[in-house]
């Protein structure tokens, strides 16, 4: 009995973390465009880094940034500072995660859409 | 914890003391994306550094005493060791 409610409890954890994942690629496909900024022209990076945000989202309830080592992760994601989009890309454009790009910078490629499907294979391939 | 070879050690400062020759630890997260930029890089560093330079890594989510006791922040961050001793970091 104690097994299948783990094993339910997991695939409701990949459902959640599926639904994360896309609203997570939606939402950075709108700020692309929204900020004037690009994509890696290595797409595993953003795929890497929207994984990470949609994993804090499903454990913190909200999208954390993934490119820092934190005391206090509830605390980071209650206070909202780190949240993607974080106050230093809101104010500077400076994304250290290389999630959101401007178009000189030397790793930009020259795309402002990443599909589901590439984020969830990749993604997939490291797990 | 090293790039080629999974070694257990009792802990952080043991692993460092080990090796005569200056160890780089790449802290690190599974879902920091530059932080897989920087760990090919530092394969390959490793790879042509080997003798004088040992390469490792550390997941600060799997370890986050070791990202606590060494203050880090923003991922990656490469920190040199000498004789267990930090010598220089860079910040990614």
């Amino acid at each position: 009995m104690t097994l299948l409610r783990a094993e339910i409890k997991d695939e409701e954890h990949e459902k959640k973390l599926e639904k994360a994942l896309k609203s997570m690629t939606g939402f950075t496909n709108s700020y692309l465009k929204k900020t004037s900024t690009v994509l890696c022209s290595d797409p595993t990076i953003p795929s890497v880094v929207i994984k990470g945000l949609a994993e804090h989202k499903v454990s913190l309830g909200a999208p954390l940034c993934p490119c820092r080592f934190y005391d206090d992760k509830e605390k980071e994601a209650k206070d909202g500072y780190w949240n993607c989009p974080c106050v230093p890309m809101r104010e500077r454009k400076e994304c250290h995660c290389m999630l959101f790009l401007e178009e000189d910078n030397s790793f930009a490629g020259t795309e402002q859409n990443i599909e589901f499907e590439t984020v969830k294979k990749i993604t997939g391939e490291m797990s | 914890m090293t790039l080629y070879e999974k070694k257990k050690f009792k802990n952080f400062d043991e692993m460092l003391t080990s090796y005569t020759e200056p160890v780089l630890v790449d802290f690190y997260a599974v879902w920091c994306g530059p932080c897989q930029l920087m760990s090919s890089e530092l394969s390959a560093l490793g790879s042509r550094l080997s003798g004088s330079l040992k390469v490792a890594k550390v997941d600060t989510d799997a370890y986050p005493q070791l990202g606590d006791k060494y203050k880090i922040e923003g991922l990656p961050t490469c920190v040199l060791f000498k004789d267990g001793k930090e010598v220089k970091r860079l910040v990614g």
